[in-house]
């Protein structure tokens, strides 16, 4: 028997840890990494072409879609390929191997029983049955060839007869063998044992050299017989060769004939059978395409991002050759194409081939015993024959792997094809973990529960084919299972692939149970997911008794409104946040069922966040229900607004101005019942005022509300009258809403407050030409000029783009349920790591928009969790220095329009925010990113989202319930001094991330708010708003303050350091200082303890002390 | 100036012709931490307002947040009677108030450290201030006169906001109606037509009309003239579109190079 050793270095991983990749003199690059215009005088730009460099431009322009992909595809390359440094190291370390491979000692004829010779070393395989027949000794190896990928390895041959079953069994003393060899050897740094694509029947000897390269390269030993060793048709899918006699130990009177067939276990065999012909094979056809070995690393690059290169059934490297090789011997591509176009064409070919219902063979002319590819349908629910016409190359993949290559491969050709979109950075450069993809994601924890399923499944053939592992055998059929259940509520259901496991040759190998849990995902079909009613066919249906076996007891005959008698399931789920559980509850429920796998094994991951945006306190809710009641509130509002009567102009639109009317609001006003008692009664009679004893009563969030009033020609045009005619017009509104609808409102100059259904709403009249008339300015020569000046802007943002944003990212929320629910989740985290303030509501809601307008390469997210990690993934790993994020509100821009502002950008990077987000009616100025973030700011935004994703899905990983809270408690070793508020006088205290176990009465009460009528509440009253902000006015230019505005009861201080050096006295420079004479010389320092002392009297009764953490203002 | 420090009197006297003067918040806590007040007199060689006489005018720099008008003239009342005090943000001209007749259309203002002016009755008054020793500490708040700072005061400014806005709607309301009731109809039903405010659209030239005349004269322009008729025009046409995409090829080669630099082709 030959026996072949295959080394291969795995080139990518290794790759990783170098540190001697080329460090390319950065021409034409600034050092701090800002791109800058590139300015070409006339005379370079108008010389005339060489035909080379035409012939580059032509490529550039026709073959990719343009030039910077082609470099970005060819820096790529590089990045991946080996140096020749490396490829040195790994020559040298294989001849090493290869040299002392040759020399292995004859040993002495033993019994296979007999282990005892292999002191310290471990055989790589369960040893069940304990006993077998038959003998076995070691002898050195006659040749070396090359296979794999990196083409080196070895072939050795020990004279060893071998009953075909206990041929794994000689294959794994033989590699034991060969490691306690190698132990020996000085220049072998570690040994591993470990399997190839999670075949326990194919262990590897995995070696790596000592000392600093240990890490640089790992060399894989495979041990295989030699060609023409056994027959291949011997292995036909359709035979035994493993008799249920020897593998459960248990003797049956059974004729040979009808033993089932055992097709993995004959695929296993031949496959290492074939590396040596495989790879001649492939080594033909890379030579006849010069582009082959590239579109291959591109093709594997692709794959691995994925994560489907590795583990049990993957799509390997190999795999990926193989397909190449397809491809081009059928004229699916071109001999002259280039890597990128391999690899589309070869994304092209899986999306568009269904590789379970029409298999593909290698193999030209098969001889007369090979089987036929419905015969290997039959057995295997993918097919690609290898060139022999025997193997399957695809046997192991379950069919849900090729559908999410498929979805895959069909997802990156939509994102390559759009113009808008960085094809590169999206499909090659971004990794897609199944937390970051998939909208829900299930653990399976004890995989030892899968041995009673494979009980409770009947598949003890199918167990035996698998060679005992269990998890493998049953998890197809689990699959299928869900995917029956789960219907149509879901677009792909795909599973983690069981991953190598590795381990010392000194011990012994793990068990199937001790793996790590397996993963699976859901992508989620929005329209039908979160169903409470499973319809089932008519109970007088033949598919009834199905439905009834799929569903078991849960499975009830229930009568409809349209009159039909059907089975069905009823899943429980109040609101959408229970109904976001129906899945889970499917799952728990089939598994349980059909595979007596018990609750506890199955783990949820998400549902944990909800609880940090959680509104109600007796019905769980996150908010979403209580969003839709304001939003319907405010279209009677608005109704009502249309109608009144008696207005001397009318309106033209009304128009929602607040984050609560585009479902983004974190925690949603809800309408509220006044207890009256609790307050004080205003002298007018009309509203109440808190009490000074009693604590701060509930926070009521005005509602802003914009009425534009038609044009005409009695507007006045002076700014001031203007004011004075909006202010004419509150009045006026809040009289005519009192008269006709009976709502208590109060009219101020600048708004009129509505209170409706226990909601108060703030309308703002607006006239559509006063910022027009606020830009005017005359010129001494009589030209009417407009120039831009804050005021105008302000009034713009307030009357322009909110209502603009607020009804574009309603109708977004429209299309995609979840968009309100994620950005809430966001801006619950930018809260409470204290950013809100820098990164407004606004610019929140649009980064999260931009997750569900450009998901590449992902798909719009359906799950809170999912969002939240990919916007925490997002602000983390935006490029935002060189970049504009581009938010195409609507699909308005164009690709021609994607290119200008992208110029745009870079001409004038130093004048523009450090965030830029660009909407279709915001080009050029960002306007709500203008003042904040600074750099700093958004530098610690970016940290603390890094930090936070890195955190948060290593807890979801952890298949563990833990507190996901921990994200959202931000860090306080940084800040200089921290001012604890009383919770009594913080009105939002309720919604505080850790929620407290007591309350204060805040003059509310049970039951129904009014619909109208009601003294007018306490509004907008909050008064840590209002110290922060009279903090930042009188220290504003000496320290920072941070707050998280949703309950906290921190203010974190950091002083400025700028501000504590001593300055010379200026009158104009006194502010919160002390001087300091000396000599004729008078400087000025801050003086903190008086500063300190003021935020105690500044905050009077709302402070409850002062915590100083650093020394460093001491000056 | 008076430069010399008069150390008999313990005032403490600063370059500049400052004094300094410490300030508390309140009598009951004797040793907390004191802010620094910087006074001098008044005195600016061209000062036009009337309200700042020079020789009564005290300049007091740093006021704390919490010291409004009335606080300051209490503080300042023990070296001799106030006749008003001025407050503000910045050191300098009289803040150009708006000038708007109503106390509604006027902005919050802000709570900051502010500079004042502090008018005496009397010139006295502002030698004594002067003179007045640094270790004996002026008090913002005392039995007689409290301040209220904190929960309290904003209670008061929610309860003080409402009121009066109610009351003064009525006259808000006269306002509009004058501007608004001049067109309005008469009994007979005539309107008087008046040419009213609306100057502006009366105006001939202004700055976008005349962009919109130079570009109508650019379209024009364009509508006439021959694009590719003549051998060199194609020749430079083919010209540009090379040079765009050598430009193109430039700026894509310079991105790379940034990303490179940035270790950005790492795939995993």
């Amino acid at each position: 028997m030959e026996v072949s050793d295959n080394s291969k270095d795995e080139e990518e991983k290794s790759e990783k840890q170098s540190k001697d990749s080329k460090r390319k003199a950065k021409e034409n690059v600034s050092d701090d990494g800002v791109l800058r215009p590139v300015k070409l005088s006339k005379k370079e730009l108008y010389k005339a072409p060489t035909v080379e460099e035409l012939n580059q431009l032509k490529e550039a322009e026709t073959l990719f879609h343009c030039s910077i992909l082609k470099m970005q595809m060819e820096e790529l390359l590089k990045e991946v390929a080996l140096s020749e440094h490396r490829k040195n190291l790994v020559d040298t370390f294989v001849q090493q191997v290869t040299d002392y491979l040759q020399c292995v000692p004859e040993s002495e004829v033993v019994e296979m029983d007999d282990i005892s010779w292999l002191v310290g070393v471990e055989v790589p395989l369960f040893l069940v049955p304990p006993t077998a027949k038959g003998k076995f000794h070691m002898e050195p190896p006659a040749s070396v060839d090359l296979v794999g990928s990196y083409p080196l390895g070895t072939c050795i041959k020990p004279k060893v007869f071998v009953d075909l079953a206990r041929y794994p069994r000689k294959r794994a003393l033989y590699l034991a063998g060969l490691a306690r060899h190698l132990s020996f050897a000085e220049f072998v740094g570690s040994l591993r044992y470990s399997c190839l694509h999670g075949n326990r029947l194919r262990p590897v000897l995995l070696l790596k050299p000592p000392g600093k390269d240990s890490s640089k390269v790992t060399l894989r030993i495979h041990v295989i017989p030699p060609p023409d060793f056994l027959k291949p048709s011997r292995f036909h899918p359709q035979k035994n060769n493993i008799r249920t006699e020897w593998f459960t130990g248990v003797a049956k009177e059974q004729q040979e004939s009808s033993e089932p067939p055992t097709p993995h276990y004959n695929s296993t065999v031949l496959g290492d059978h074939l590396p040596l012909s495989h790879l001649q094979f492939l080594s033909a056809i890379s030579a006849q395409c010069p582009a082959f070995g590239e579109g291959v690393a591109l093709f594997k690059v692709w794959l691995r991002q994925r994560e489907l290169d590795q583990g049990a059934g993957c799509f390997c490297g190999f795999h990926a050759s193989m397909l190449m090789a397809y491809l081009l011997s059928t004229h699916k591509v071109g001999k002259t194409m280039n890597p990128y176009q391999l690899l589309r064409n070869a994304l092209h070919f899986l999306a568009s081939t269904d590789l379970t219902e029409n298999g593909i063979t290698l193999c030209k002319n098969p001889d007369s015993k090979a089987p036929s590819v419905p015969e290997f349908h039959a057995a295997f629910s993918v097919v690609f024959v290898d060139p022999s016409g025997h193997l399957n190359l695809l046997a192991d993949m379950t069919a849900f792997t090729y559908k999410q290559i498929q979805h895959e491969a069909s997802l990156s050709l939509k994102f390559w094809d759009d113009p808008t979109v960085d094809g590169f950075q999206a499909l090659l450069m971004t990794p897609k973990s199944i937390l970051r993809t998939y909208d829900q994601v299930f653990k399976l924890v004890d995989m030892v529960k899968l041995q009673s399923s494979c009980k409770k499944l009947l598949l003890l053939n199918e167990l035996m084919d698998r060679s005992g592992n269990y998890v493998l055998t049953a998890l197809p059929f689990i699959l299928s299972l869900l995917q029956r259940g789960l219907g149509e509520r879901i677009h792909l259901l795909v599973h983690s692939l069981p991953q190598d496991t590795e381990w010392l040759v000194g011990s012994a190998p793990p068990k199937h149970k001790d793996q790590p849990p397996l993963t699976i995902g859901l992508l989620l079909n929005l329209e039908h997911a979160f169903c409470v009613l499973e319809r089932g066919p008519p109970a007088d249906n033949p598919k009834a008794a199905e439905f009834r076996q799929l569903w078991g007891f849960r499975s009830e005959l229930r009568r409809f409104q349209d009159g039909g008698i059907t089975e069905a399931v009823l899943w429980s789920g109040n609101s959408n946040c229970q109904r976001r559980f129906i899945p889970m509850m499917i799952i728990t429920h089939l598994l349980k069922l059909h595979a007596d796998i018990p609750e506890s094994c199955i783990t949820f991951v998400g549902g944990q966040l909800d609880m940090v945006i959680r509104v109600g306190e007796k019905d769980q809710t996150t908010g979403e229900e209580e969003s839709l009641e304001v939003v319907q509130s405010y279209d009677d509002l608005s109704k009502k607004l249309w109608q009144l009567d008696g207005l001397p102009l009318s309106i033209t639109a009304v128009q929602g101005a607040h984050q609560a009317l585009r479902y983004t609001q974190v925690f949603p006003p809800v309408p509220v019942k006044l207890d009256y008692w609790f307050f004080d009664k205003k002298k007018g009679g009309l509203g109440v005022v808190p009490k000074e004893s009693k604590p701060c009563p509930y926070y009521i969030t005005p509602i802003k509300v914009i009425v534009h009033m038609e044009g005409s020609g009695k507007w006045p045009s002076e700014p001031k009258a203007i004011r004075r005619v909006k202010a004419a017009f509150h009045i006026c509104l809040k009289e005519l809403l009192g008269k006709q609808h009976n709502f208590k409102c109060h009219a101020t100059p600048n708004y009129v407050d509505v209170w409706k259904d226990g909601l108060v709403f703030r309308i703002q009249v607006a006239y559509h030409r006063e910022p027009l008339l606020l830009r005017e300015r005359l010129t001494p020569e009589g030209m009417l000029i407009y120039r831009d000046n804050a005021e105008a802007q302000a009034l713009e943002l307030e009357t322009l783009h909110k209502p603009f944003l607020t009804s574009t990212l309603h109708g977004l929320q429209q299309q995609n349920g979840s968009f309100g629910v994620v950005c809430r989740l966001a801006k619950r985290w930018l809260a409470s790591q204290f950013l809100l303030e820098d990164i407004r509501e606004e610019a929140a809601d649009l980064l999260v928009a931009s997750l569900f307008l450009h998901p590449a390469p992902f798909t719009p997210p359906s799950s809170p969790q999912v969002g939240f990690l990919r916007f925490l993934h997002l602000l983390s790993t935006f490029d935002w220095k060189n970049n504009p994020l581009i938010v195409n509100l609507n699909g308005k821009l164009t690709a021609a329009e994607h290119t200008d502002i992208k110029n745009d950008f870079v001409a004038s990077r130093e004048s523009l925010p450090a965030m830029f987000i660009v909407t279709p009616n915001d080009k050029k100025v960002s306007v709500w990113t203008k003042e904040a973030p600074s750099v700093q700011m958004l530098q610690r935004a970016v940290m603390l989202a890094a930090e936070s994703l890195r955190v948060l899905e290593t807890e979801l990983n952890s298949g563990e319930q833990q507190d996901m809270r921990v994200v959202f408690r931000p860090p306080l070793e940084a800040y200089d001094v921290l001012i604890h508020l009383s919770p009594k006088q913080v009105p939002l205290f309720p919604k505080a991330v850790d929620r407290a176990t007591y309350t204060f009465n805040r003059g509310t009460s049970e039951g129904k708010a009014l619909v109208s009528g009601g003294a007018l509440p306490v509004i907008d009253y909050d008064p840590v708003r209002l110290y922060l902000s009279e903090l930042r006015e009188a220290f504003g230019d000496l320290a920072l303050f941070f707050y998280d505005p949703y309950g906290g009861t921190v203010i974190a201080v950091l002083w400025k350091p700028a501000a504590f050096e001593p300055k010379p006295f200026k009158a104009s420079l006194m502010n919160a200082r002390r001087v300091e004479v000396n000599g004729d010389v008078v400087t000025t320092v801050p003086n903190v303890e008086a500063i300190l002392q003021d935020f105690r009297i500044i905050g009077e009764g709302l402070v409850k002390s002062l915590e100083l953490r650093t020394e460093k203002w001491v000056v | 100036m008076n430069m010399a420090p008069s150390e008999d009197q313990h005032a403490c006297v600063i370059p500049g012709g400052f004094t300094v003067l410490s300030l508390r918040f309140s009598e009951d806590d004797a040793h907390a931490a004191l802010h620094q007040l910087c006074v001098k007199e008044h005195r600016v060689r061209s000062e036009s307002n009337t309200n700042r006489p020079l020789d009564r005018t005290l300049f007091v720099l740093n006021v704390p947040p919490y010291c409004s008008e009335s606080v300051m003239t209490d503080v300042f009342g023990r070296f001799g009677p106030v006749q008003s005090v001025e407050l503000n943000e910045k050191p300098g001209a009289c803040e150009s108030s708006d000038s708007d007749a109503s106390k509604y259309f006027t902005a919050k203002r802000r709570q900051c450290f502010r500079a004042a002016y502090v008018v005496f009755r009397d010139p006295s008054g502002v030698t004594a201030a002067k003179r007045h020793p640094l270790n004996v500490p002026l008090v913002v708040s005392t039995a007689d006169g409290p301040v209220k700072t904190g929960i309290r005061s904003e209670c008061v400014c929610v309860c003080d906001d409402g009121d009066e806005d109610y009351d003064d709607d009525d006259d808000d309301d006269d306002v509009v109606c004058e501007e608004v009731e001049q067109q309005q109809e008469d009994e007979e039903g005539w309107v008087k037509v008046t040419k009213g405010s609306r100057g502006v659209k009366a105006r001939p030239h202004s700055e976008t009309a005349n962009e919109r005349t130079l570009q109508k004269e650019k379209k024009k322009k364009e509508r006439k003239e021959l694009l590719n008729f003549y051998t060199w025009q194609h020749r430079n046409t083919q010209k540009q579109h090379i040079a765009e995409l050598r430009k193109k090829f430039e700026e894509d080669k310079q991105r790379i190079a940034v990303l490179r630099a940035q270790r950005k082709f790492r795939p995993y």
